[in-house]
């Protein structure tokens, strides 16, 4: 078999493609559609009938569902992580990926056990501010987390770290296995969230567009030169 | 390796590698009536299915994430989902190596189009004074040509790629000929007034994006995805602006999957063709024609001179100088970020425009390099606007603001309220930084790799520190915040790890003798008149403007010249 690309097979195809962008002879006209196969692409896709989990147990799935609720909630803007179909991202990407579905096995495990510890409640059947009280405690012992490995690397790279071999850094509180969770669940979420068309509203973006002119508004520009140094 | 039969057809001329430089081989040869096989490494480009233009995450059940949330673990692709990149610093079975003591990471494409696909699309021509860097300040090597040799050659490449710009009257940044550009977005204008008050120069971008329409190609609708492919070509790509309309000539047959593994030569000292592994049947075949161009990118054509190995060349084609793979470069890079007050609550608006930032800042210090530390220029490319969000797009402000209520309120005051600068520098060719094959390790083609060694000098490092000192400034002069580097971060990303700018040029500099380069001013080897190298190893400097420009028309020359040489009966 040859390599070469028959010609027409190109042409046909690069024909077939323009025609569909609507933008071989160009015009106010074919930016409409454009701007028509942007719209379409941009649609989400409709789902039929309920979701069927594949990667988790039912006790599991709730406390996900849970979870997204917390960690981005519904407001006077927006829908939450559960409306913007966070547990099904988390959950498809669980089905495909067996490192993923065991951080959230093990995750989950650990924040139940850790809840009945506190609570002798897992964290779905807690009540709302033993829930928030316990991310309260990972988001914090985080940051602590964050704080002491930042340290530890300065501390690393000095000339005293090499001869004083009895210092040892501490590389986790308690709860690090719980912060090294909390952090694989909150970024799974809030991807899901502001990647769907419910984050995008919630952030007011508003690209992706066809358009026969770029324009910047007066009023943006005014805006921002009002209330920076140079007024 | 089974070797099949030679095919019978001569072509006036072989190019290999489909980017910047092959596809303006091709569109100018075939223009002039010659019969040209085209060699690319990867497959066909099937814009259809390539170009995620216009897609958005929940298209995808992994939003972006990848199949199995690959890009969780930093085995996505280089530039996300999105990005229409097909290649990467890593391919799978073709590896190459690095000496001991030296970083460098090597970007490969394999795809018709290569990396002008994905590319930035910035068009910068080169100054008068890049072109004589060594009578400037004594440093590195000058080059065979002038800006008057090449000039009409970015004449033409601009006219024909089309670029947008505008006249500045830039010493360091010559004029071209280009499409209207678009007007600054807000977050621009606000750094453009930080660049006034700073004495730093500002001024409308040059991207090779086409603002009305040309050659069948639409204006841009601006879309902002031209990282991701432009299903309109109205970004320039050479598969979608050369090499396409050069198969609708009926002179150009295109070789896919075909890996390069030599030039061969006759007793005569002439080039007669290429021998190339067919990836899909992994048989060794021949391309037989009268002129060898390659173009398979600097260091990919170096590899391939330096593979050709003949009684009669011991070390290679074009190597009798020893030069080849020496002084390779890279663009010295260094990025810097900052909030900007100014820009909170601001109206939101489509800040998508033609695909980049609609100013830069080209070098504004050209004459004043007997007051720095320093002896060459950079330019400034600034980011910032309401970008679509995707996967990892609120990782670090979600860790910085806990989780719920509040850190949703937030990240929807940040969006769009951070701004970024990268500096693009020249760096200066030294001994340390080069390539050369590895005796020990071969790709899965069974042809041997190259190894690297690589080094920035206190020149690049202390370029590197003054782009810092100036993004802070600006950053400040906005009323803005410095997302700061700490101490062990400046030691550790304060300065760009060398290739991932994916400017490498240099390995078969151009230069006036036999004697101390591999090529002259048409790109044609001094030891081979019917070999010619059209890509970024020809480059005997690496100014801050990016290669690609410069690439299209030092091939375009290259074609003029070759096309009346065979005329002449000189090759």
């Amino acid at each position: 078999m040859s390599n070469f690309v028959p010609l027409e097979t190109i042409d046909r195809r690069a024909l077939i493609r323009s025609l569909a962008l609507g933008l071989t002879a160009m015009g106010a006209m074919d930016v409409e559609a454009a701007q028509h196969v942007h719209v379409e692409t941009g649609a989400e896709k409709a789902k039929n009938g309920i979701y069927k989990v594949k990667a988790f147990t039912a006790g599991e799935y709730t406390t996900i569902q849970h979870l997204a609720v917390l960690i981005v909630p519904a407001d006077s803007v927006s829908g939450s992580a559960l409306d913007a179909g966070a547990p099904e991202f988390i959950d498809t990407l669980a089905s495909q990926n067996v490192q993923i579905a065991n951080i959230f096995h093990g995750g989950l495990a650990w924040l139940d056990a850790e809840m009945r510890k506190r609570y002798q409640a897992t964290f779905a059947a807690a009540k709302p501010e033993q829930q928030t009280r316990m991310l309260d405690a990972l988001v914090e012992a985080g940051r602590e987390l964050a704080e002491r490995q930042s340290e530890e690397l300065v501390y690393q790279k000095s000339p005293i770290y090499r001869d004083f071999t009895g210092y040892t850094v501490r590389r986790a509180n308690e709860l690090g296995a719980g912060v090294a969770f909390f952090d694989w669940v909150r970024k799974m979420t809030v991807d899901a969230f502001y990647t769907s068309p419910i984050g995008f509203k919630d952030l007011n973006y508003i690209g992706n567009q066809a358009l026969g002119k770029y324009t910047v508004p007066t009023e943006a520009m005014e805006y921002v030169m009002k209330r920076s140094p140079f007024a | 390796m089974a070797q099949n039969a030679i095919s019978q057809e001569i072509f006036d001329a072989v190019v290999v590698g489909s980017g910047a430089g092959g596809g303006t081989a091709v569109h100018v040869l075939t223009a002039k009536g010659l019969k040209v096989a085209l060699l690319e490494a990867g497959p066909m480009l099937d814009v259809g299915t390539e170009f995620k233009e216009h897609k958005v995450p929940t298209d995808y059940d992994h939003r972006g994430a990848e199949e199995g949330g690959k890009a969780y673990f930093g085995k996505g692709k280089p530039f996300g989902f999105f990005s229409t990149t097909s290649g990467g610093w890593e391919l799978e079975g073709e590896p190459y190596t690095v000496g001991e003591g030296s970083q460098f990471q090597w970007f490969r494409s394999r795809i018709l189009g290569g990396r002008t696909n994905h590319y930035g699309r910035m068009s910068f021509r080169f100054a008068e004074y890049d072109f004589k860097p060594y009578d400037k300040d004594g440093l590195g090597f000058n080059w065979p040509i002038s800006y008057q040799d090449i000039s009409p050659y970015y004449d033409k490449a601009e006219e024909f790629i089309g670029v947008a710009g505008t006249i500045e009257n830039v010493p360091s940044c010559p004029d071209g000929k280009f499409h209207a550009a678009p007007p600054p977005k807000v977050h621009e204008a606000l750094v453009k007034k930080a660049c006034d008050k700073l004495g730093v120069i500002c001024i409308a971008n040059r991207r090779a994006v086409i603002t009305k329409n040309l050659n069948g190609r639409a204006a841009c609708h601006y879309c902002g995805q031209c990282g991701r492919g432009c299903q309109s070509a109205s970004a320039y790509s050479s598969a979608q602006v050369q090499v396409f309309p050069a198969m609708k000539t009926g002179r150009l047959k295109v070789f896919d999957l075909a890996m390069v593994r030599e030039v061969l030569t006759d007793e005569n000292g002439k080039a007669t063709g290429v021998l190339y592994v067919d990836k899909q049947t992994r048989t060794e075949k021949i391309i037989k024609a009268k002129v060898v161009i390659l173009a398979a990118s600097a260091c990919e054509s170096t590899r391939i001179l330096l593979n050709s190995k003949s009684k009669e060349f011991p070390n290679g084609l074009g190597n009798g100088s020893g030069l080849l793979g020496r002084y390779l470069m890279d663009t010295v890079g260094f990025g810097l970020s900052g909030t900007v007050p100014a820009l909170e609550g601001m109206p939101h608006y489509n800040t998508d425009g033609y695909g980049g930032a609609h100013l830069f800042m080209p070098w504004w210090l050209w004459d004043k390099h007997n007051k720095l530390d320093f002896p060459r220029g950079y330019h400034i490319e600034i980011g910032g606007g309401y970008s679509m969000p995707g996967v990892g797009s609120y990782h670090s402000a979600a860790r910085r603001h806990g989780y719920g209520a509040n850190m949703k309120t937030k990240i929807r005051e940040g969006y769009g309220n951070t701004i970024a600068f990268a500096g693009r520098g020249e760096m200066i060719p030294n001994i340390h930084s080069y390539c050369e094959l590895d005796p020990n390790v071969v790709d899965r083609w069974g042809i041997p790799v190259l190894k690297f060694h690589f080094k920035w000098t206190d020149y690049e490092w202390k370029q590197a520190r003054h782009m810092e000192k100036t993004f802070a400034e600006i950053i400040t002069a906005m009323g803005g915040k410095v997302a700061g580097l700490s101490a062990s971060q400046r030691e550790s990303q304060g300065i760009s790890i060398p290739g991932t700018i994916i400017h490498e040029v240099g390995g078969a500099r151009m230069g006036k003798s036999a004697k101390d380069s591999v090529l002259n001013g048409y790109c044609q080897t001094h030891e081979m008149k019917n070999l010619f190298v059209m890509d970024g190893a020809s480059f005997a400097s690496n100014p801050d403007k990016n290669p690609t420009l410069t690439i299209n028309a030092l091939a375009w020359r290259a074609c003029d010249y070759l096309a009346e040489e065979m005329k002449k009966g000189n090759v």
